[in-house]
């Protein structure tokens, strides 16, 4: 557990919409933490809750009950969204302004000087594949342009965390090849990151960590190694003269006998690199050995179906 | 002050760009044109009467642009959900509000500013002459009004929903005078209870009325302008009510869920 004082420090947050017989519970009694430099996935199918909890900590949403901290900070206050970056995850912007207006906008809002401006934003611009779109008014811009213009909006003032509601949303493949490259340049300059998402190869790509919300409940927080790990599966089919001579590094993993060959599966590559070289030299014949990956959207699937009971 | 700065003036860059200003300028443009052409058929009698037609026009004009354009700016921002990434940057709600208003003002300004170039060159053209100081003071009122009338738009778009804001904005302003006056017309008429009700309306509506300089504009050569203690009991008269709709606009917008 990292002893540093969290960037993102939830604890016991309750969230309801609505007032008597009506009221809603979005989000019930949460805690989690996110710490300097981490990316952190948050991940939940639609009302889960993902949204309503980074509404409250940017101050957009008041909580009923429990504390939300922002470097230390109280969530929403001035002092505490001076060091974050937000999208919002319906990102649509002043139809009327032109995407340097709408920058040098956002950028003053965060403090920028209009020389920082004019150096900052035809990098970022370009960087994010809208150079020489500076000068068009937003209206004449796609919803993907719009996105990549939030996310512009977002990191202009280089904040130390960055809070992204529906990371990839509107974006093609192409656009989210950028984000990525975008965000692991951010990740790796230490930077805080913490987003919700439905697309969970970009989690598996870019997360350290992975906390999953179902019906405003926590259902699952581990690294994404730790959660990849049952993820991938790799069989080994083989045969044996004699079952009292299976290796250790085999048996410990329960084969299962069909015919008159033996099948085992393993989670951890390590161990199944062990296997089949105990297997090689006790003798036994190895049929075939294939590796079979489920990825975080099974699980994720898996996850939801058995918390609904369909499974 | 630079935040606030920032946010009037992209309120004033939708105002110019949108081309609604442009559109209330055009309509200006052709009521100088009546009034040119009252002058083009020599009924001199009725210029007068027209360009106190023209100066009640712009008035009105102006007026009803700034009740539409403060009662529609929060609604907007919240259907739109462009709020989210402005109240995502480090500024308090006050800031982004004051912002807010102070484009508002800014839009009023030039929109009137644009109908007075209109009206001076109108009245210039036609051979008439302008009282300056009169004009001076009558345009400092008007943007007192339009403070008046911009904070109670914000106040009512936050508590009501956008159509009802800009009707009951519009109505307000309309009635006010004729409220103001009845209240006179009618006192002595009304009994003990009546007459409470109506005193403690008569102090609590603004009285748009002693902003409406246009008289003094025409009939400048018998009236002298308003001397500084009269204006600065106006100011502050403004002030104060601009100053509590612009409260209950803030507490309305303080702990507002968005």
């Amino acid at each position: 557990m990292n002893s540093e004082k969290p960037v993102i420090d939830v604890d016991g947050l309750v969230v309801e919409y609505g007032r008597g017989k009506k009221k809603v519970r979005a989000v019930d009694d949460i805690s989690f933490r996110v710490h300097q430099g981490e990316c952190v996935g948050f991940i939940g199918a639609n009302g889960a809750g993902k949204t309503t909890t980074i509404k409250v900590l940017m101050g957009f949403l008041f909580p009923r009950s429990g504390n939300v901290s922002v470097f230390g900070e109280s969530a929403g206050t001035v002092d505490s969204r001076r060091r974050i970056g937000y999208l919002p995850e319906v990102a649509l912007y002043y139809p009327f302004m032109k995407a340097r207006e709408l920058l040098e906008l956002y950028g003053g809002l965060h403090g920028l000087s209009k020389t920082q401006l004019g150096e900052k934003i035809p990098r970022l611009l370009e960087t994010l594949g809208l150079g020489g779109k500076s000068e068009i008014l937003l209206k004449h811009f796609s919803k993907g342009m719009q996105q990549r213009l939030g996310i512009a909006q977002a990191i202009i003032a280089e904040p130390e965390a960055l809070v992204f509601d529906e990371l990839s949303s509107g974006l093609d493949p192409v656009g989210r090849h950028d984000l990525r490259s975008v965000l692991l340049e951010l990740k790796r300059r230490g930077r805080t990151i913490f987003f919700s998402s439905h697309e969970l190869t970009e989690v598996e790509a870019l997360c350290d960590r992975v906390i999953m919300i179902h019906k405003g409940k926590i259902v699952t927080r581990a690294t994404v190694q730790d959660l990849m790990k049952p993820l991938n599966v790799f069989e080994i089919l083989f045969e044996i003269q004699d079952e009292k001579e299976m290796p250790g590094e085999v048996a410990k993993h329960s084969p299962v006998r069909e015919n008159s060959l033996y099948r085992v599966l393993i989670n951890d590559v390590e161990e199944y690199s062990r296997a089949v070289s105990a297997l090689a030299s006790s003798g036994a014949r190895i049929k075939s050995t294939s590796s079979k990956s489920r990825s975080l959207e099974d699980y994720f699937i898996d996850l939801v179906e058995k918390r609904e009971g369909k499974k | 002050m630079r935040s606030l700065l920032l946010i009037s003036k992209s309120v004033l860059i939708e105002g110019v760009r949108r081309k609604e200003i442009y559109a209330i300028v055009l309509f200006s443009l052709i009521l100088i044109a009546g009034v040119m052409s009252v002058d083009f058929f020599e009924i001199r009698g009725l210029t007068k009467f027209y360009r106190e037609m023209a100066l009640a026009i712009m008035s009105i004009a102006t007026a009803i642009t700034v009740i539409v354009l403060s009662c529609r700016q929060l609604p907007r921002e919240f259907e739109k959900k462009t709020i989210y990434p402005l109240m995502a940057k480090p500024i308090s709600r006050m800031i982004f509000l004051s912002g807010k208003l102070l484009g508002v003002l800014l839009s009023a300004a030039f929109c009137f500013l644009l109908f007075m170039i209109v009206y001076v060159a109108g009245t210039l053209y036609l051979g008439g002459t302008i009282p300056w100081m009169h004009f001076a003071e009558y345009i400092y009122l008007q943007m007192l009004m339009m403070t008046v009338l911009s904070t109670l738009g914000f106040f009512l778009s936050l508590v009501m929903n956008l159509d009802a804001a800009v009707t009951l904005g519009v109505i307000f302003y309309f009635t006010s005078s004729v409220f103001t006056t009845g209240i006179t017309f009618i006192y002595e008429f009304m009994g003990l209870g009546g007459k409470t009700v109506l005193v403690v309306l008569n102090y609590i509506l603004p009285q748009l009325t002693l902003f409406d300089l246009s008289g003094k504009i025409l009939h400048s050569v018998q009236w002298p302008p308003l001397g500084w203690t009269t204006m600065a009991a106006l100011t502050l008269y403004a002030l104060l009510f601009s100053g509590v709709y612009y409260l209950f606009a803030i507490l309305a917008f303080r702990r507002r869920e968005l």
